[in-house]
């Protein structure tokens, strides 16, 4: 068997060349420019984005999904770009090939993960965390690790499955055959494509919590919601479990035990709505 | 009762409650059997959501409560941190209530 931390190696390795990955759509780095120009318009940058039909329709798409929760019908990527802010915009854009593939190939994890978006922006509301639309981003990117698992190391992911389903922990299983996991992974990748700071480390520690030092309330917001979902059973997957959950994460976000039934009564009409997006997302890929 | 999406809903279903459109702005009353203008009339005017008397779709993913319970408890076999029990307790609390008469959400 494979030396996990050779493994690991060749793993950074190839992300930090993003060997394998969806590339980048190629308006990112137009968009980049606009971006930093400050004499540059919000119409401006929205036109830019909008001469890209199927990345427009895919944004606008996940605007508008029940996770972000907007009463009205964004149809503009201008209205996107006035309720989620540009960098939150600019997130989903050079995701929106991983979460296509995601929703194709894993349904259970895009369920999951659309979960966790929900349930990370109610917290984010309730504990007046800024930025509840970005807060929702991270939920949605948590695991966009296992899409570079899927990707570049099929074999390896094969073999990760298989001992999964022999009964070892999920994270267990992928520190034997990666040397590393997927919080980490997936943080990596989000290095190399500038993603913000605080959404990399919410991801790196949305398992172990301990490894959170900047950004403890956010990275604590995104452990609880996690764990949540998957007590909840939102989005199959293929182990039946619960995550490590640290409980310091409570006390730092400063989350009371019976604050728990609150945040599932308003989680449930949110979760209830998604799974219309996803079977509608569903008709639209067969 | 089903709270369905506008794509969902076909004509002779009966409004449980008011329908209303993205402004709050109220269109039709509870108790009316929608006709095919009025469903229309809706979609122009940006409605999402009807709640509809009955359960007039059979949507393939719902389960039922025992089904839940029964996952749920999977889910927290060999759990024992007070916390996480909690969480099962609440969830089943909210389960309950979910598929009992009166759930706003199907």
């Amino acid at each position: 068997m494979a030396d996990p931390s050779e493994k690991r190696k060749e793993v950074k390795k190839k992300i930090r060349k993003l060997e394998g990955l969806p590339t980048l759509p190629p308006i990112i780095q137009k968009l980049n420019a606009l971006i930093e120009d400050e004499r540059s318009s919000l119409t401006q940058i929205a036109d830019l984005i909008e001469k890209d039909q199927v990345i427009t329709t895919k944004v606008l798409r996940l605007a508008n999904s029940a996770f972000y929760g907007f009463p009205r019908k964004v149809s503009t990527v201008q209205q996107a770009i006035m309720l989620l802010g540009i960098n939150v915009l600019k997130i989903l854009i050079m995701t929106s090939s991983i979460f296509e593939i995601i929703s194709k190939e894993d349904v259970g994890l895009w369920e999951h993960s659309l979960g966790v978006a929900a349930c990370s922006k109610i917290l984010a509301e309730m504990k007046e965390v800024s930025d509840p639309q970005e807060i929702a981003t991270a939920g949605l990117l948590h695991d966009l690790a296992k899409v570079v698992q899927m990707m570049a190391f099929k074999e390896d992911y094969e073999e990760v499955k298989r001992k999964v389903e022999a009964g070892v922990a999920p994270l267990q299983a992928e520190l034997e055959v990666f040397g590393i996991d997927h919080a980490e992974m997936g943080a990596f990748l989000m290095q190399q494509w500038n993603l913000p700071e605080r959404l990399i480390e919410m991801v790196y520690s949305h398992h172990d919590f301990s490894r959170s030092k900047k950004f403890r309330k956010e990275s604590a917001l995104l452990h609880l919601a996690d764990l949540l979902v998957q007590a909840r059973g939102y989005g199959e997957r293929t182990y039946v479990g619960l995550p490590p959950f640290d409980p310091k994460a409570l006390t730092i976000l400063k989350v009371d035990p019976l604050e728990i039934k609150e945040i599932y009564l308003k989680l449930e009409p949110k979760l209830y709505e998604l799974k219309f997006f996803t079977e509608e997302l569903k008709r639209e890929i067969t | 009762m089903q709270r369905l999406p506008l794509s969902y809903i076909r004509p002779g279903m009966k409004t449980f409650e008011e329908v209303v459109d993205a402004q709050g702005r109220v269109l039709c009353g509870k108790g009316i059997e929608l006709t095919e203008p009025m469903i229309q009339k809706f979609q122009e005017l940006g409605v999402s959501y009807i709640t509809v008397e009955g359960t007039p779709v059979k949507l393939p993913w719902e389960k039922t409560l025992e089904e839940e319970l029964e996952l749920l408890e999977k889910r927290f076999s060999g759990v024992k941190d007070e916390f996480l029990l909690h969480v099962k307790e609440v969830l089943k609390e909210v389960l309950m209530m979910k598929h009992t008469s009166g759930a706003k959400n199907g």
